[in-house]
């Protein structure tokens, strides 16, 4: 088994968790339960929380599902998955 | 182009777990992306009271339940690089460490429910119903996922199986869970 490369990707995977817990603590701010009652929409903030979500989603999939080591089927996929969703999401949003 | 030139197959690369639980993983995931278009759908025809629907989610439980979620992640990846380097009893008491977050999910989850369901806010909202729904899809895929986290502790103890893959296959379905999770914080906690 190759130790030292799993030593390395579980590294980076820690780093991973890292941001994931600071990107989600400061997604707190940006929620509207904390508009005290009067949340209007807004797109720029919807626009940084998709953003924040598709990093998220890709730095689980990469360091944590391993996809980052994966044959090229598998790392396309996912990424066009994510790419599909967020773009079809955001342009609901928008409609 | 450089791109097309390197070789189709680089050395190291391989596919985490077995092919049979991507497909299960790859087919959850274009099934939830489905919800999720539902969801964006309806809350595009309903923006103004979906919105003040959503002030009324416990953002605070939201956080602590995607944090729980993700360090349990942490911990199956870490249970992971243990398997792999033949070191099972530390392996199983990181799995049981990241079946411990997917319970105090939960429960959180659970208390979560009850709380919004005595504040009133029951299927007769839109918002809510598409919430108890998702969530509750998602909180099954939780279940699911303690199960195939229980299967990858009895692989762990029995010195005569151990498969890397096995090991792989249930950390990759885990790891999805978070994932969904992560994507449902972000539609229903946050967005405006």
């Amino acid at each position: 088994m190759d130790t030292t490369g799993s030593a390395s990707g579980q590294r980076a995977a820690t780093w991973a968790w890292l941001t994931l817990v600071v990107i989600t603590i400061g997604s707190w701010w940006l929620s509207p339960a904390h508009s005290g009652g009067t949340a209007l929409p807004s797109a720029p903030i919807t626009a940084v929380v998709l953003l924040l979500a598709i990093i998220k989603s890709r730095l689980i999939i990469r360091y944590f599902m391993e996809v980052r080591d994966a044959p090229r089927w598998l790392r396309h996929s996912t990424d066009a998955w994510l790419a599909v969703l967020f773009a079809a999401i955001f342009v609901i949003y928008l409609i | 182009m450089t791109l097309t030139a390197r070789p189709e197959q680089r050395r190291d690369e391989h596919v985490p777990g077995d092919n049979d639980m991507w497909v299960m993983v790859l087919g959850d995931m274009i099934i939830f992306a489905g919800y999720f278009i539902v969801f964006m759908i309806y809350r595009s025809m309903h923006a103004r009271e979906f919105l003040a629907a959503q002030e009324h989610l416990d953002v605070n439980i939201g956080v602590v339940n995607t944090v729980i979620l993700l360090t349990s992640s942490w911990f199956v990846v870490r249970a992971v690089t243990a398997a792999r380097a033949g070191r099972s009893a530390q392996a199983i008491r990181l799995v049981y460490g990241g079946g411990l977050g997917g319970v105090l999910f939960m429960a959180l989850k659970g208390y979560e429910w009850v709380a919004k369901i005595r504040a009133g806010h029951g299927n007769s909202e839109m918002f809510y119903s598409f919430y108890y729904v998702v969530t509750g899809v998602h909180l099954i895929h939780v279940l699911i996922g303690l199960i195939v986290l229980g299967t990858v502790v009895r692989e762990l103890r029995n010195p005569g199986r151990r498969r890397a893959t096995v090991v792989e296959s249930g950390a990759i379905y885990w790891h999805m869970v978070d994932l969904l999770w992560v994507i449902i914080f972000a539609l229903f906690y946050v967005m405006r």
